[in-house]
């Protein structure tokens, strides 16, 4: 009941799409990177999942509901869209008040996702005086307020710093290990590799990936193997017999694709060729998107 | 459509709102402050000194406070309403309350309470203190069109006020609303002078106050006066609730 349904969801600005016929579900109980260049149209489908922007087509709903059917959608979803959207001359507590009071939430809960949020001793400044990193936090306890089974949450690590960042990487795999839907916007490849299980990934308004992490990673790279050796002319030649190409990588570092580490390794040992390091190389999320992209060429050279 | 009326929690979420900025609750205690505190101050000064020294029609001339009090009314309206085109802050209230028409009518029923109550305060305190100190020309609270006047003042500076509030909507900024009105209802007045009939009579504020005035004057009646500046006020928020519903946030 807090799947997140997206079908055919087209919306047209003029004569651009910002998205287009996009197709996709987000499950509970893991973490769903919302992946993308800027103006992939990420931002947009969540605006269009809230209710905020009205699709030229296609339906997105949550829990088969229409957001704007929910009388208190509070207690349903919980979303962060831009750090900014709290207007400056409010305390902190009395921005979360009135949103609670509307959604008939108990104001105990104020109190409490302040404290989640590491907020409480802020709790009656305003808004104005706080830093990017501070309104974000604000911006996160508005989503919990609720107590919702579903998170929306765009570029939510944006302007925290290193602690920051770390904790809510923890606060969404809670959230996600309690069995709620986190769908999580980045364009930060490092950051999305840390916190996601699960990939959706958008180009120009169209789906590119819907996969697990570890699948997009094995389907967008290839996977190499770094070494360093005394003989690289003898290993350069073992591996051209195998069709194998040994690329410098400079400071004495080779690596080859095509082989894991494993094999390499005995392959080395029968012909005598003494190897002083030996490793299959992670291909990261970042290679693996820029793979992605690379074979979506369209999406890359043809900007507008 | 039953179900986009206010509700009670979206309606004490407004009043929150209302509550929580300084600017919009100074601008609502000024409604009172302004049209009472000056209306004593000039009637101290030159109430007794000679008949019609506060204006030729000595109801209207009861109320010259408003003139000033009305700018706070427009003030409230407007900044009520103006505090969600901060920083996004639509975005946030409608993923809260997502049916638009509700949002609207809740704000728009909140800033009406709340300036009718406290302009019916104003109405009735700006009578009674500013008449103390009128001396021979002092009208008696139970003379006719008195009452009237005290209740119409108020309902005067809720209509001007929720007039704000309709066109800072559909502007989505209380600077623009503000630049514009104020200009309106102090010019206005001020070139058109006390001049009958006309179109001038039918401009918001110079209608609204017909309910004000013991003398008729020009074509409008007190109530059809007030009629006419409910109309404004009615189109205004009714061009508003239109840009709320439409427009994305």
């Amino acid at each position: 009941m807090n799947e997140i349904e997206i079908r055919e969801l087209t919306r047209e600005y003029g004569t651009t799409r910002a998205v287009d016929h996009l197709t996709f579900d987000v499950l509970p109980g893991r973490v769903t990177g919302f992946l993308g260049p800027n103006g992939a149209g990420k931002s947009t489908t969540m605006r269009l999942l809230l209710g905020l922007d009205r699709p030229t087509s296609g339906t997105a709903t949550i829990g088969g509901h229409r957001y704007t059917d929910f009388t208190d959608p509070l207690y349903h979803v919980g979303a962060l869209l831009d750090a900014q959207a709290a207007h400056g001359g409010r305390t902190a507590r009395d921005h979360l008040l009135a949103l609670a009071v509307s959604n008939r939430i108990p104001t105990r809960r104020v109190d409490e996702v302040l404290e989640r949020a590491g907020m409480a001793a802020a709790a009656r400044r305003r808004v104005k005086t706080f830093s990017l990193g501070m309104r974000q936090r604000l911006g996160i306890a508005a989503a919990l307020l609720g107590d919702p089974g579903v998170l929306l949450l765009d570029e939510p690590t944006n302007g925290l710093d290193p602690e920051g960042i770390i904790w809510i990487r923890e606060l969404m795999r809670e959230l996600a290990t309690e069995g709620r839907t986190v769908l999580v916007s980045s364009h930060l490849m490092g950051e999305t590799a840390l916190l996601a299980d699960h990939l959706v990934v958008l180009g120009r308004g169209k789906l590119l990936a819907d996969m697990s992490m570890k699948d997009f990673i094995d389907a967008h790279s290839t996977a190499r193997t770094r070494m360093r050796t005394t003989d690289p002319i003898r290993l350069r030649a073992t591996l051209a017999r195998e069709g194998l190409e040994l690329v410098d990588a400079g400071d004495g570092v080779w690596t080859v694709e095509g082989i894991p580490a494993v094999q390499l390794g005995s392959l080395a040992a029968r012909e005598g060729i003494p190897m002083l390091e030996l490793a299959d190389e992670r291909p990261s999320l970042e290679q693996a998107y820029l793979g992605l992209t690379a074979e979506h060429a369209q999406f890359t050279s043809a900007r507008p | 459509m039953s179900t986009a009326l206010p509700t009670i929690p979206v309606l004490h979420a407004e009043w929150i709102k209302i509550r929580s900025l300084r600017g919009t609750l100074t601008a609502l205690t000024s409604v009172l402050v302004a049209t009472a505190g000056i209306q004593t101050l000039t009637a101290a000064a030159i109430g007794t000194a000679e008949a019609g020294s506060m204006g030729s029609d000595p109801l209207l001339a009861a109320y010259y406070g408003i003139n000033f009090g009305q700018i706070a009314a427009i003030a409230f309206g407007a900044s009520a309403f103006s505090a969600e085109f901060h920083n996004g802050a639509l975005r946030t209230t409608l993923t809260a309350v997502p049916d638009r028409t509700r949002f609207y009518l809740s704000k728009i029923s909140m800033v009406a309470l709340l300036v009718f109550l406290v302009g019916e305060v104003t109405g009735f305190v700006t009578f009674v203190a500013g008449q103390q100190f009128m001396g021979q020309y002092a009208i008696d609270l139970g003379a006719p069109g008195t009452v009237r006047a005290i209740v119409g003042s108020g309902v005067y500076l809720t209509l001007m006020a929720l007039f704000a509030a309709g066109l800072t909507a559909v502007l989505r900024s209380g600077a623009a609303v503000l630049s514009l009105l104020i200009p309106f209802v102090l010019m206005v007045s001020f070139i058109v002078g006390e001049a009958a009939g006309g179109f001038a009579q039918f401009m918001p504020d110079r209608a609204g106050q017909m309910v004000m005035r013991i003398e008729a004057h020009g074509d409008l009646g007190p109530w059809t006066g007030l009629g006419v500046l409910a109309l404004w006020a009615g189109a205004a928020v009714t061009a508003g609730w239109i840009a709320i519903r439409r427009r994305n946030a």
